[in-house]
């Protein structure tokens, strides 16, 4: 194949992508206003727990849908050397990267509330508004379906153009900036552990700040224990996430300036913060210790909103513009 | 106050400065991040001219927290193996010794890394004598899987910050880095979820009831 013939195959797909996914991309902010209006009206509560069932099917729907499309984006998004001809490799992106982020943190929720047991009636209106407006965020904000990947087609596309031009220092040029971010970024290990862990983590922590809230304002000891037992679960997935984050850093990002960048720096404090907040619970019988343990498990769920959005605004190493 | 009360103050203390350090990390962590984004925004080309000396800004205020972090865990992992007076003056001396190191070879990462190398020996000996079921190691928590958790899990993170502060150029990099993180996150499960690991438990029925000091 010519990367002339590459790149219109790709435009194909990504239009078929978008042909298949549109309903579904207009289907989540109804349902997000669903499910926002079950939340709200006590009497439409009971229809939650379908409600969110019913979404999870939905966005796993949409999940094999995009699943498909990175299938055959892998097949075609193949990486040449303008010096020998020869394939150097095969681009695997993965399914959690820039316009899928929101949605996999979305499917991530529901997949969770699916399976919530404990307290499940007074945590699903919570749980719901959540997932809502990661639904409306996933679909006016990523776009998965109708402009996926922006960044990564963009460079690919690039590369592609570069290598139709004829001028070799150009071609060579796009050629080591495309193999680099497939050796280094799309197809590394560590690319295919180190997010799905961290968006785990963060669905599991998005539950525990709806029993922290419940604790909070209905003052019981079992809301507590489900919030605790809902970071217990991140935690372990966040942890090694995080820690995995320092090799691949130091390989990807050899020579860059990338300790104490904005999102490293608020990723620490993230993990400081849950460190913290189960150190703290070790002594929650203590008298009015409970409102420390309170206080910093919501702080450290703020820290994790403000984490994720730190990439979209603070420039620097991790950052995405 | 009996000695329990006494090891329960103790152990509170330690925690609470744990807590506090992990919170002024933090702090500066978010302040830093303020400042790089006003910065970078607003200075230019400063991320060409002015990001190495925010980065050692940076380190030369994060570095008496991560000191203090590493005596405070430095002092609570031996806890498990001896009393306190013996722990202060054990802390002490690994302390001192770091120091000698820091100020034989001028390098302050020398000094933390042989400190982080003698606590990282006490807690393998920690960990050993816990699965080992001596009755030595003292702990907060009870059950053998828990304890053994615990001490696994902190000798995962002094092994990590040997990794960051000893071995970032090193070829024993990843190796080490790997038994670290197994290390932690194998500790981490144990601690948390021991009960369901365990052979044999006792369920505990649970009792919900208002916060302790709800009424206040």
């Amino acid at each position: 194949m010519t990367p002339a013939t590459i790149q219109a195959e790709i435009t194909a797909l990504i239009g078929t992508l978008a042909i298949i996914g549109t309903p579904l991309q207009v289907l989540m902010p109804v349902g997000a206003v669903a499910l926002v209006a079950l939340a709200v009206v006590p009497a439409w509560r009971r229809a939650l727990g379908p409600a969110i069932t019913a979404t999870a099917v939905v966005l796993l729907a949409g999940e094999a849908l995009l699943a498909w499309f990175h299938w055959r984006l892998w097949e075609l998004a193949v990486v040449v050397s303008p010096e020998t001809g020869a394939i150097t490799g095969r681009v695997a992106v993965p399914l959690w990267i820039e316009s899928e982020k929101l949605y996999v943190w979305a499917l991530t929720v529901a997949l969770l509330a699916v399976f919530v047991r404990r307290h499940r009636e007074e945590l699903l209106p919570g749980i719901s508004v959540i997932l809502a407006i990661l639904m409306a965020g996933a679909a006016f904000w990523g776009k998965p379906f109708t402009e996926p990947l922006p960044s990564f087609l963009g460079q690919y596309f690039g590369y592609l153009q570069a290598m139709q031009s004829g001028n070799f220092g150009m071609a060579m040029g796009a050629y080591q900036g495309m193999e680099g971010a497939r050796q280094f970024y799309y197809n590394t290990v560590y690319m295919w552990i180190h997010p799905p862990a961290l968006f785990f983590a963060y669905g599991t922590f998005a539950l525990s700040f709806v029993a922290t809230l419940l604790m909070v304002t209905r003052r019981r000891s079992s809301f507590e224990t489900t919030a605790y037992r809902w970071v217990r679960l991140g935690y372990i997935p966040f942890t090694a996430g995080m820690l995995l984050g320092f090799p691949w850093a130091i390989m990807a990002w050899q020579g860059q300036s990338w300790w104490w960048s904005g999102k490293v720096n608020m990723s620490i404090m993230l993990w400081v913060l849950y460190t913290a907040y189960l150190h703290a619970r070790l002594y929650i019988r203590k008298p009015g210790m409970w409102k420390w343990v309170a206080a910093l498990s919501i702080a450290s769920f703020l820290v994790l909103l403000l984490t994720y959005l730190a990439t979209y605004v603070v420039p620097g190493a991790h950052s995405y513009i | 106050m009996n000695s329990l009360a006494h090891t329960r103050t103790w152990d509170y203390a330690l925690t609470v400065a744990t807590v506090v350090l992990l919170a002024t990390l933090g702090l500066q962590s978010l302040l830093g991040t303020f400042y790089a984004w006003w910065a970078l925004s607003t200075i230019p080309n400063w991320e060409a001219f002015g990001y190495n000396d925010f980065v050692r800004v940076m380190n030369l205020i994060a570095a008496p927290q991560v000191v203090a972090l590493v005596v405070v865990m430095g002092l609570c992992v031996p806890k498990r193996l001896l009393d306190r007076t013996a722990l202060i003056v054990v802390s002490g001396v690994m302390l001192g010794i770091g120091l000698v190191a820091w100020v034989i070879t001028g390098s302050m990462q020398d000094g933390l890394a042989t400190y982080l190398a003698l606590a990282g020996l006490i807690q393998v000996a920690v960990v050993a004598l816990t699965v080992a079921g001596t009755r030595g190691p003292s702990y907060m928590t009870e059950g053998r899987l828990v304890k053994t958790g615990s001490g696994l899990l902190h000798l995962g993170f002094i092994a990590f910050a040997y990794v960051v502060v000893a071995l970032q150029n090193s070829a024993f990099m990843l190796p080490a880095f790997w038994v670290a993180t197994l290390l932690t996150v194998v500790g981490t499960l144990m601690s948390f979820y021991a009960d369901k690991l365990a052979f044999r438990t006792r369920v505990r029925a649970e009792v919900d009831r208002p916060l302790a000091g709800a009424g206040d």
